[in-house]
């Protein structure tokens, strides 16, 4: 007789309205469904109204990468325009864009993943109490300074963007503001002041010695080397979640998309990967090899959505935000399920440095897998990634406050446009249509929807839905271990374990 | 998320100082389910004291007034506000969505807020409720709410501290300042050097669609992020402290009749403010109208 249950067991901490039932049978997660529970269509808000709107409206689909939105928002607009921002624009755009993903990959893994090491789940650890008096919510030493530096790298966004979040500042061609250059030396203060605190307290050596760790091998000799390397938050990453098994969890469809982002801007001194103007690469891979991406093969499948049905998945130039009630019963999620050539795929940093052949994770992830250790650890060194070319953009504009921020757009009566960048979490796409200066056509496409997407109609799981099949759970009314898989795709939605007993009555356990 | 920008006190000190006891946040708790659970069943049971009870985001009530569309653990959202709001001293709604509905009041999300639906009294929990404390709901205008609003409505309330409200029950301390007041633009506004387009210095509001002259808010006097506003930054104030937040028109611009705007700043008569305004423009000096003075 199958002793499958199914569990319902919230978790905390992620941004968002997100509830995912497993089946687990002898301890072991045998199935996954993961279910958006809050139906918001924001899309459809923007119907009717003036192009330009998208701007107010998008960042608030997200109180903590709303400087993302607002990015996608306005490249999309840029496209419909035409028009090309120019040099200093580029560089104020990513400059924000880059601090809300510090601030981002920060928060999420101090705030959010780590305090889970400090739970009542783990009181047995030999490391518990060391986590607690590092990561315990409001009191843990590292969750108290994480508050404080990830405020600070805001302060950088304020500047550019006269507050965060919910700013608008960034219009088609270009940016409403141009900060001057006294303003830029602050900006380059504060990004000192909190690369400091990232060197000594996450890492525990400079950006400088991380960079030459480039293998799985490299990693050894750097934990070997320094008490300091172990005693960082990576070390005690790594050494709590080889103790509880992370880097055997969490490995998915091996699908890794990167729509690529922060574009080069003329005359800098960054380079990106093999001649791209892109810092960060688009691409598609399965870990080992890279191919080229091409928008044209996004398309979203409703087959398992709460959402009007459609013949086949469409692209989101062509895509509803239609809601379904009533909620027929393979039906289990509001979000949709987007598709790469017809396949899931995983998003964000893990995904991104994969498509972007970084030495380091491309050797764990042949040895490990994408498993949930290699995947937080991708987003919890992606700062180390970001912060040169970051300090390069503000010198480069910081010498005078010389230079147009904005060229006008014109037009923006008729036309399509999108905008496809890098947010903290993945791969994120604004589609707009404009006719007649009103938009008539908008379709968003979240990280966490690729990532937690439901079953498309070949009833294939989304990314994370795979990934926690296979997990092992011990204390099936506190599966933390299915907390950590899902925690370490940083998903955007407040996060659920669902759990229902499917055994039939009379023999159950507890 | 608005919140852990406060400074004085940062959220850690706001924690300490003010004898507060966070019981439970969604991001930031790491209550296993079962404590969480426990915890749960004691505030419905009272036996958990409940001093402040913080809402953030609407209140959906779609579709069809069942509140499915926004569910926890298997129950409508709004059943849950319900509850424990019956059980809490103080009742705040933090920012305009769960102050008044904002985003999706219409069908079929048909977003409500605690107690007020847009510009009428109602919402989820009726005009006429009172917290434990005697209250109605203290509505926290604001999208988002500014963080320093926040930290200093939770220190006003423990430290037992009156905390006067307005007529859409808001704090008058922070939402009987106009968001103009402090624009470092002031002085393009006065004379009535107006922008048309996006990257100048001068003012937004004839054109632009800024609502700093309209909205009552604290961007200006306490900043964002301890540094800057959005009007500061030549980005229109979109009046996201009012209760009608979104409004229907297009954000960007300004309605007019005959090049002056249509809703003129809060209690100004029509032809006092064109004999006004005509009267600045032709006083405006050289230094405004070749938007040399800084802002």
């Amino acid at each position: 007789m199958s002793k499958t249950k199914r569990y319902e067991i919230p978790l905390n901490r992620v941004e968002g309205d997100l509830e995912v039932r497993v089946d687990v049978d002898e301890g072991v997660v045998t199935d996954a469904w993961s279910s958006g529970t809050m139906f918001r269509g924001f899309e459809n808000l923007l119907l009717g109204r003036k192009a330009l709107d998208s701007l107010v409206v998008t960042p608030r689909i997200c109180g903590i990468c709303s400087t993302t939105h607002l990015l996608a928002a306005a490249k999309a607009l840029d496209m419909v325009s035409g028009v090309q921002p120019p040099p200093r624009a580029v560089r104020l755009r990513n400059i924000a864009l880059m601090a809300e993903t510090l601030q981002s990959d920060l928060r999420h893994s101090v705030l959010f993943f780590l305090p889970d090491l400090a739970g009542s789940a783990y009181r047995r650890n030999p490391l518990f109490d060391e986590a607690v008096r590092r990561f315990e919510p409001t009191r843990g030493e590292t969750w108290i300074e994480a508050i404080v530096e990830t405020k600070k790298i805001l302060e950088i966004v304020a500047i550019i963007a006269g507050q965060w979040p919910h700013s608008s500042f960034m219009v088609p061609g270009g940016v409403a503001y141009s900060p001057h250059a006294t303003e830029l030396l602050q900006c380059r203060y504060i990004l000192r002041r909190v690369r400091d605190w990232y060197e000594s307290r996450i890492l525990g050596c400079s950006i400088q010695r991380w960079q030459d760790v480039r293998s799985a091998a490299d990693l050894d000799a750097w934990l070997a080397e320094r008490a300091a390397h172990r005693d960082s938050t990576i070390g005690f990453l790594l050494d709590f979640g080889h103790r509880i098994g992370l880097d055997e969890t969490g490995r998915g469809h091996d699908s890794f998309l990167s729509y690529g982002s922060l574009e080069l801007p003329e005359g800098t001194d960054v380079a990106g990967p093999d001649g791209s103007n892109l810092l960060v690469p688009p691409g598609y891979s399965d870990g080992a090899t890279t191919y080229a991406f091409d928008q044209a093969l996004i398309s979203e499948d409703v087959s398992h959505s709460l959402a009007a049905d459609y013949d086949t998945g469409l692209h989101p130039v062509e895509g509803v935000t239609a809601p379904v009630t009533g909620a027929p019963g393979l039906r289990y999620s509001w979000v949709k399920a987007p598709r790469y050539d017809g396949k899931p795929a995983e998003t964000g940093p893990l995904a991104e440095a994969l498509v972007a052949g970084d030495p380091l994770l491309r050797d764990l992830f042949a040895r490990d897998g994408a498993a949930t250790l290699v995947r937080q650890l991708a987003r919890l060194t992606r700062p180390a990634r970001m912060m040169s070319a970051m300090e390069t953009w503000i010198a480069e504009i910081g010498e005078s406050s010389a230079g147009d921020t904005y060229v006008p757009y014109g037009a923006l009566e008729e036309g399509s446009g999108y905008g496809l960048i890098q947010a903290a979490r993945g791969a994120l796409g604004h589609w707009v249509t404009v006719r007649g200066g009103a938009i008539t056509h908008y379709q968003v496409i979240t990280p966490s929807a690729w990532n937690g997407s439901p079953r498309d109609g070949d009833g294939v799981r989304g990314p994370w839905e795979e990934a926690l099949v296979g997990t092992v759970i011990a204390d099936a009314d506190d599966p933390v271990e299915a907390g950590h898989v899902i925690r370490s795709f940083d998903p955007c939605l407040v996060c659920a374990v669902h759990a229902i007993d499917r055994r039939p009555k009379g023999t159950q356990t507890r | 998320m608005s919140m852990l920008s406060t400074e004085t006190p940062n959220l850690v000190q706001l924690l300490d100082s003010a004898a507060l006891e966070l019981l439970w946040h969604p991001s930031l708790s790491n209550l296993s389910p079962r404590d969480r659970m426990r915890l749960f069943e004691g505030l419905a049971a009272g036996e958990q004291p409940l001093d402040i009870l913080m809402i953030e985001g609407s209140i959906l009530h779609g579709p069809d007034g069942s509140g499915s569309f926004d569910t926890y653990m298997g129950r409508p959202k709004k059943d849950w506000v319900s509850d424990l709001a019956e059980r809490a001293a103080y009742v705040v709604a933090v920012g305009t969505c769960a102050a008044y509905g904002g985003f999706g009041h219409q069908a079929p999300t048909h977003a409500r807020g605690l107690q007020w639906d847009r510009l009428e009294p109602g919402g989820l929990l009726g005009a006429d409720f009172r917290s434990g404390a005697g209250l109605p709901v203290i509505n926290l205008a604001g999208c988002p709410c500014h963080h320093d609003v926040i930290t200093g409505t939770l220190l006003a309330l423990t430290s037992d501290l009156p905390l006067p409200l307005d007529e859409y029950n808001r704090p008058s301390h922070w939402y009987g300042v106009m968001v103009h007041q402090g624009c470092t633009r002031n002085e393009y506004h006065e004379y009535r050097v107006e922008e048309s387009d996006f990257g100048q210095k001068g003012c937004l509001f004839f054109h632009m669609g800024c609502h700093g002259p309209l909205v009552g808010g604290p961007c200006n006097k306490l900043l964002w992020n301890q540094r800057s506003s959005k009007t500061r930054v030549g980005v229109p104030c979109f009046g996201c402290t009012h209760p009608g937040f979104p409004p229907p028109h297009p954000f960007f611009s300004t309605r007019n009749i005959e090049g002056i705007p249509l809703e003129l700043p809060m209690g100004v008569d029509r032809a006092h403010y064109l004999a006004y305004k005509g009267m600045a423009a032709a006083a405006a000096p050289a230094r405004l109208k070749d938007r040399i003075t800084e802002i």
